[in-house]
């Protein structure tokens, strides 16, 4: 019989056994809805990665700013640059800054402005109403240098929505820069008045402003005149270096001048010389640097030959030192002030539309007007400032993305056409400005996040779609089993193996291209369902996050139906057509021969080669790595992959091998075990215990484990159904009225082993994925007592927007104490965030050496003040218990962290740490700087690409936290060979390793350039426990309100040189941001509640209302308004750091549910075929006396035996594979039994609900028919 | 549900089935009605071996599936021993079925995935007997039959023949007093057939068991006390086997 007749048979069987066909359909349309689902969202997560990037940045392609840092551009830049961008379709100026906003009590301490041109080229796009989605013209609305437009974010985040009433005031403050000449401090030369004492001869004085004219007619050659002033200024005598007296007089004058000090004491500046002498030299003032004039000064004049002598002086000055020797210039100083300004929002623009408004994240002025407003704080008072020019280079970036490749390209040659400079000093040429694409970084930086997401979420899906594989299987399966008989006939009647075998795929290819269309609008339901559901965790806008269907999807769903049917159809359609027809025509069922065939044998040979060479990578191919049979080794993760591939493939090839000699259960067996106990090993004895470098996740270790614990597992089970299932006959036959189900059900179940594991393994797969997700959030959580330890007490942090105010009698700690009897400690910090004055901005290059670029070693790195008092407290050192804060640190400065090993317990760890601590505190330590340097910085700076890091193998890396990093790093020495030994600091910042040496701007010198401090980081904050260090900042990606500078962390000074600098500590007192020694702006609370007690939440905010209420509360005691309070709760924060592993973990949470469905409607085909194949047994069952309701128990046992097979094999799997996932992360493993019980019953109620209504329904047909039916 | 023969234990060659205008129709009130049974009358003593024979379709399966339960009646009266099963409920008619009525198939009707003995102890388990009790008797009657040899056996593994004698072993194991056999050797070879059918009559012997066997071969039905013909769901007439004559001639 030919195609012809195979299509026939096809046909009628499809088209007659709808129920068989429709469960085959129905699995095949699952498989696919996955794959297609996975799909989606693998793209719509690329999507919604562009389309926040395209947020942020707009139509703006490129911007273009000055190359040196803090510097602006100028309106003459344009020419240049529009010669630079000749193909860009759009080139406009913009000034950005940052300014604080308060509308009534809401505050934002960093509002962003941005002024643009009025006229801005029309490739940027519009501004759209945020009420009514119109254009808004800017002509008309921003009439004036108060008038602004707010973007909805802004808005929203000052507590304004879209109904509020415009115009509406907001109320910010600009520096206003006074410049103030300070001329030197003269002595008045009027109001002097003669002293009688020493005067005894004739004389004139003459004193007035200009000039002081004394006059003697000597009487004898001892004759004087004496003049003096009280009102000569109280100088610190070490702010000058000279006093500069211009005088002219009579060849025969002896001038005598002299001072008076504080302390009674005088010098004399002039002793008897004369007036030429006087004149040319000045007195040096030196000796006298630590003295105060009191404010009297004298002058004397005698005559050298007793003739008439005359004196004039025009000028006593105080000079200051420069690079020349003194200068007579006045000193020119400029005094920031504060201007409080009105500004009246006119419109609010949405920042989530397509345009330029989706740029501004916060208010835009006109060009002009933020010019001038900015202007007022340069000394010049230049309006001709631009901060960047923007250049597009195609419109409509939000409907077509602008190709990466080109905007490479683009960059680079805009990188080769900027113009050079010569350094006038060191005579170094350099590029004028810098070309930065946020847009191609952006890629980079999401193109890494998709490949390690979307690698997960593939791996994940592989594994789930392989549920759907086996469920597809399992129905195919069941089809031929049940058609054995026809099958059979067939053969009998005429038709070959071959025809058999076609009528059978063609059948499959139906229900492939029926399964795959339906799959697809599965597919694009859970897309739908996924893509919504990013909206909710990126927060990018309504319309921004569409599911991504494209072409290739829609092909791939009927093709993978096809292939999928066509796939898990060829081993039964074989199987069918090698039916033998009088074994099928007497029903005996078909069975593998129980040895293998000389073909697995030689198979089984060549696994168990592929297997060893696995296994001799470890120490004789790779030499670097120890031979397995060692037992100093094991202790890397290489080797276990090494170990765990080869140990499998030795296993399941001596499987194969044994198969032919002893029966095949046996020889299995021992394959399953290897594969089982390999990985489980690894997970939970090595991975604890032997492997102590492990840094994070390695995705490829635990995804061979997982798949070779799952088949370990399934194969196990399966392999022992029938001891199983005859012990779980031995338990029933004891129940009455279970007896007859006792009998039939678990015979029924390992009569049909194949499918009955195909059953079980479903459920094993999805729920070890499930129990791994599970315990994921909570393992990485922390337990509450170990948070409780971890955070040392601290359950909350506020910080003030500004230092607090230095109010006489009180503090805001004090006040703290006051607000609620609860709070037993608050221990206050000064940080200072550089923001955007580059001056003090922590070099990671030595500022005075040749290799220094401005634009690429300076980091805005913020700094925070340590005091032993707020670390230590009253404790003298680690041996004391009674420390105040012993915050954990990870890496340590030397002579602490060779103490270090991996085994350590918390309370040696806290010892280490109190160690580290007690080295930060002494001023008398020193650590060599080493020679390390920050890989992520090289990303940043584009020195290296991202893929470089490595993040998975935990060796090195940002991510590595174990180990001694320094371990084999050499100490820098300096040209004569000595190490570089400096003061160290400790940071919180992941870019910065122990060991490197960083330079931090200390007071300002009299130049206007920093004096920097060498420094070497001596360790760094735990950045796990407790949600890391609480005045740090965590990473925070995708929720795109990421600050790079907050990011970057911050260095962690000792009191000592915190006060050499003038922006934390007391310094010279003159600088507008010196601080006062108390004068904090961070504090940390401790409370007598408990850390994740709801009502700390209260306190906090008690807190926020006491500082944020106008006139009232903190902000009436220091007479200020702009003071903001935020809080930050502890337990907050831990949630908050996991926020990356959360979104992660929802994601496989929506897949791994959608497993759990694929098995739940898997269980119900496979329930509605066994009742609707095993009719005649139930006829039979009915006929010698099971009542229904034992019926319905046996149909239902079976369900609910394979279903809780599958689970416990799940939890168990999950359990393991979540301990090694734990043990990678260095966390303790913590197991929500409660979601696991949910998990139980979850299952058991699929099974039932699943099996119920066919087991009744089956129940219910009169046995005689029941009996008649032959399939 | 108490077993009949007791009761009857006093009166010999008392009635143990009666059927009075026994009505059967497929698909009731559909297009595609067929009335298969078209008012049966039939008294059948204890200890009688009846056959019923008839033209393919002419309603003996039916009759003997609604003797057994296996199928609703459309309407007409059953009474087993004292008990009108009529008044049965569905669980009540599944266990008197289970105690007093032993079923015998054409196609044997094993399940496949239990042994021999693990079939015939099966009636048993359900009775809620003691496990080793059962497999016990299971065994026992299964030595009788003569499948001793066979007990661990699965139907695929054993001839027709003993398959057969399984399902006898299966029909007999709770003493049932009526035993129905739907062409109990249908699909059997003439000497196979023969032992069977000598076993039923053994069987209908020694314990004074009722059966009534269905079959449209004249020799089967010849080995049996009386032989019913059936055509068109009625029964056309009835005769008294050769045997039964012999013996009552003697």
């Amino acid at each position: 019989m030919g195609i012809k007749s195979s299509f026939l048979i096809a046909w009628r069987s499809i088209s007659r056994r709808k129920t068989k066909n429709l469960s085959v359909i129905l699995a095949v349309a699952l498989g696919v809805t996955l794959l297609v689902g996975i799909q989606i969202t693998t793209d719509t997560l690329e999507n919604a990665f562009l389309t926040s990037l395209l947020q942020t940045e707009g139509e703006v392609d490129v911007r273009i700013s000055n190359s040196t840092s803090g510097e602006y551009l100028g309106a003459a830049d344009q020419e240049i640059i529009e010669d630079m961008v000749p193909d860009a379709v759009g080139i406009m100026p913009e000034l950005s800054s940052q300014i604080p906003g308060l509308v009534e009590s809401q505050f934002d301490p960093n509002m962003e402005i941005a002024g643009i041109q009025l006229n801005y080229s029309n490739v940027f796009g519009t501004f759209y109403d945020w009420k009514t989605g119109n254009k808004i013209n800017l002509d008309t609305m921003l009439i004036n240098n108060n008038t602004i437009l707010m973007s909805s974010d802004q808005a929203e985040k000052l507590g304004l929505d879209s109904s509020i009433s415009l115009p509406f005031n907001i109320t910010t403050e600009f520096t206003n820069l006074t410049t103030v000449i300070i001329p030197p401090p003269l002595v008045p030369l009027s109001n002097w008045t003669i002293n009688p004492e020493y005067t005894d001869s004739p004389h004139v004085l003459s004193s007035n402003p200009l000039g002081l004219h004394v006059e003697l007619q000597p009487v004898n050659f001892t004759s004087i005149v004496t003049a003096y002033t009280i009102s000569a200024p109280n100088l610190k005598l070490s702010d000058y270096a000279y006093v500069n007296v211009t005088v002219s007089g009579s060849n025969n004058a002896l001038i005598t001048l002299g001072f008076f000090l504080d302390d009674g004491s005088s010098f004399l500046v002039a002793n008897l010389t004369s007036p030429s002498i006087v004149n040319e030299i000045p007195f040096d003032l030196t000796p006298y640097s630590d003295r105060i004039l009191r404010g009297d000064v004298y002058v004397s004049v005698m005559s050298s030959n007793g003739t008439q002598t005359s004196v004039d002086i025009t000028e006593i000055a105080f000079e200051t030192p420069t690079i020349g020797g003194s200068s007579r210039e006045p000193t020119i100083s400029f005094i920031p002030e504060l201007e409080r300004v009105e500004l009246t929002i006119v419109g609010f623009f949405d920042s989530n539309r397509p345009g330029i408004g989706s740029q501004y994240s916060g208010v835009i002025l006109k060009l002009e007007d933020l010019q001038s407003w900015i202007s007022l704080q340069d000394p010049f008072q230049n309006t001709d400032i631009i901060s960047a020019y923007l250049v597009a280079y195609k419109t409509d970036h939000f409907t077509q993305e602008i190709s990466e490749e080109f905007l490479k390209i683009k960059v680079e040659e805009i990188e080769e056409s900027i113009p050079e400079e010569t350094d006038k000093i060191t005579g170094e040429t350099y590029k004028i400005y810098t070309v930065t694409s946020p847009r191609l970084t952006f890629f980079n930086i999401a193109g890494f996040f998709i490949t390690l997401l979307s690698t997960i979420l593939t791996s994940l899906g592989l594994l789930i779609t392989l549920t759907g594989l086996l469920l597809i299987t399992n129905i195919q399966l069941m089809s031929v089993e049940d058609r054995e008989f026809q099958t059979g006939v067939l053969r009998a009647v005429g038709e070959n193996r071959g025809g058999i075998f076609q009528s059978i795929m063609i059948e499959n290819l139906f229900q492939g291209i029926f399964g795959g269309i339906i799959g697809l609008f599965g597919g694009l339901a859970f897309g739908q369902a996924v893509a919504i559901y990013l909206v909710s965790l990126f927060g990018t806008g309504q319309q921004s996050v569409q599911p991504i269907i494209s072409q290739e999807v829609v092909i791939l769903s009927v093709v993978a139906g096809i292939i999928l049917s066509i796939l898990t159809g060829i081993l039964p359609a074989l199987r069918a057509s090698r039916v033998n027809i009088v074994d099928a025509l007497r029903g005996i069922k078909i069975k593998f021969e129980s040895k293998s065939s000389r073909n697995l044998f030689a198979l089984g040979i060549l696994i168990i080669v592929l297997g060893i060479l696995f296994l001799l990578n470890n120490g004789i191919i790779n030499e670097s790595t120890q031979v397995f049979w060692s037992s100093k080794g094991w202790d890397t993760l290489a080797e276990w992959r090494n170990l765990m591939l080869g140990f499998g493939m030795l296993a399941a090839g001596i499987g194969l091998v044994l198969s032919r000699y002893i029966n095949r259960v046996k020889a299995f067996n021992i394959t399953a075990i290897v594969l089982w106990i390999t990985p489980s090993f690894l997970f939970i004895v090595a991975m604890g215990n032997w492997i102590t470098d492990i840094g994070s996740l390695s995705i490829e270790i635990l995804l061979i484990g997982i798949g070779q614990i799952i088949i370990g597992s399934v194969l196990f089970l399966s392999l022992n159904l029938p001891i199983v299932m005859r012990g779980l006959r031995k338990f029933l036959i004891k129940i009455r009225g279970m007896k007859g189900v006792a009998e039939i059900s678990p015979a029924l179940i390992s009569s049909h082993i194949t499918r009955s594991t195909l059953t079980f393994a479903i459920f094993a797969i999805i729920l070890t994925l499930n129990v791994l997700v599970a315990t994921l959030i909570p393992t990485s959580l922390g337990t509450i007592t170990q948070l409780e330890s971890d955070s040392q007490g601290v359950d909350f942090a506020v910080f003030l927007n500004k230092p607090e105010a230095v109010i006489n009698g009180t503090s805001f700690s004090a006040e703290l104490y006051e607000l609620d009897s609860r709070i037993n400690d608050v221990i206050g910090f000064k940080t200072f965030n550089p923001s955007q004055d580059y001056t003090k901005f922590t070099a990671l290059e030595d500022p005075s050496s040749s290799d220094f670029d401005v634009t690429r070693d300076l980091l805005p790195i913020g700094l925070t003040e340590f005091k032993s008092i707020q670390i230590r407290g009253n404790a003298s050192d680690y041996s004391d218990d009674n420390w105040r804060y012993p915050y954990y640190l990870n890496s340590y400065p030397d002579g602490v962290r060779e103490e270090y090993s991996s085994d350590l317990t918390d309370e040696e760890l806290l010892v280490l740490s109190k160690k580290a601590w007690d080295q930060f505190f002494d001023l008398e330590y020193k650590m060599s700087a080493y020679n390390v340097s920050s890989g992520i910085l090289e990303v940043i700076s584009g020195e290296s690409d991202i893929s470089d890091l490595q993040i998975g193998s935990g060796e090195e890396g940002p991510f590595a936290t174990n180990g001694d990093p320094l371990e084999g790093v050499d100490p820098i020495k300096d040209a004569e060979g000595n190490t570089i030994d400096n003061p160290i600091v400790f940071t919180d910042s992941f870019l910065l390793p122990v060991g490197m040496q960083v330079w931090i701007p200390m007071n300002t010198s009299s130049f206007g350039v920093p004096n920097y401090q060498a420094f070497t980081i001596g360790g760094s904050l735990d950045n796990q426990r407790a949600g890391g260090f609480p005045l740090g900042s965590g990473i925070n990606f995708g929720g795109g309100e990421s600050d790079f500078s907050a990011a970057l962390g911050s260095l962690y000074l000792n009191e000592y040189w915190a006060n050499q600098t003038n922006f934390l500590g007391f310094a010279n007192g003159e600088s507008p941001k010196s601080r006062a020694l108390t004068q904090y702006d961070s504090y940390l609370i401790k409370s007598s509640l408990s850390i994740d007690d709801p009502q700390l939440e209260q306190i906090a905010q008690l807190i926020e209302e006491f500082t944020n209420t106008n006139d009232e509360g903190y902000r009436l005691l220091a007479d200020d308004n702009f003071y903001v309070a935020s809080t930050a709760l502890t337990y907050a924060r831990v949630e908050q750091t996991l926020q990356l592993t959360e979104r992660l973990t929802s994601f496989l949470q929506i897949y791994v549910t959608f497993g759990l469905a694929i098995g739940a409607v898997g269980m119900g085909v496979i329930s509605v075929r066994n009742v609707a194949e095993r009719k005649r047994e139930i006829g039979m069952m009915r006929a010698i006396g099971f009542p229904k309701s034992e019926v319905i128990l046996s149909v239902l046992l079976e369900l609910v035996v394979l279903g809780i097979i599958g689970l416990a094999i799940g939890v168990v799997n999950g359990l393991i594979i979540s301990k090694g996932f734990a043990n990678m992360q260095n966390m303790a493993l913590l197991i929500p039994w409660d979601q696991i019980g949910i998990y139980l019953s979850f299952i058991v109620l699929i099974a039932i609900g699943a099996g119920s209504i066919p087991a009744y329904v089956a129940s219910r047909i009169p046995p005689a028919e029941a009996l008649r039916y032959v399939g | 549900m108490k077993k009949i023969k007791n009761q009857e234990k006093e009166q010999e060659n008392s009635i143990i089935l009666s059927i009075t205008n026994l009505h059967k129709r497929y698909n009731e009130s559909k297009s595609n009605e067929v009335h298969a049974l078209r008012g049966i009358d039939l008294t059948v003593r204890k200890g009688d071996m009846m056959a019923i024979m008839g033209p393919s379709g002419c309603g003996k399966t039916t009759l003997l599936n609604m003797i057994g339960h296996l199928d609703r009646r459309s309407s007409g009266d059953i009474i087993i021993g004292n008990v009108n099963t009529l008044t049965l409920s569905d669980n009540q008619m599944t266990s008197f079925r289970r105690d007093n009525i032993g079923f015998i198939f054409q196609l044997f009707n094993l399940f496949p995935f239990l042994t021999a003995v693990e079939n015939v102890e099966t009636p048993l388990l359900l009775k809620g007997m003691n496990s080793g009790l059962a497999r016990e008797q299971a065994k026992m009657l299964l030595r009788e039959l003569g499948m001793g040899d066979r007990l661990y056996h699965q139907p695929s593994e054993l001839s027709g023949g003993q398959q057969q004698r399984v399902a006898v072993g299966r029909a007999l194991i709770n003493q049932p007093a009526i035993i129905l056999g739907d062409e109990p050797t249908g699909d059997l070879d003439s000497t196979t057939s023969s032992d069977v059918m000598a076993l039923f009559r053994r069987i209908n012997r020694t314990n004074k068991q009722t059966l009534v066997l269905v079959t449209h071969n004249r020799w089967i039905a010849e080995q049996c006390d009386y032989i019913v013909h059936m055509r068109d769901g009625k029964i056309s007439h009835s005769e008294q086997g050769p045997f039964n004559k012999k013996e009552k001639k003697q």
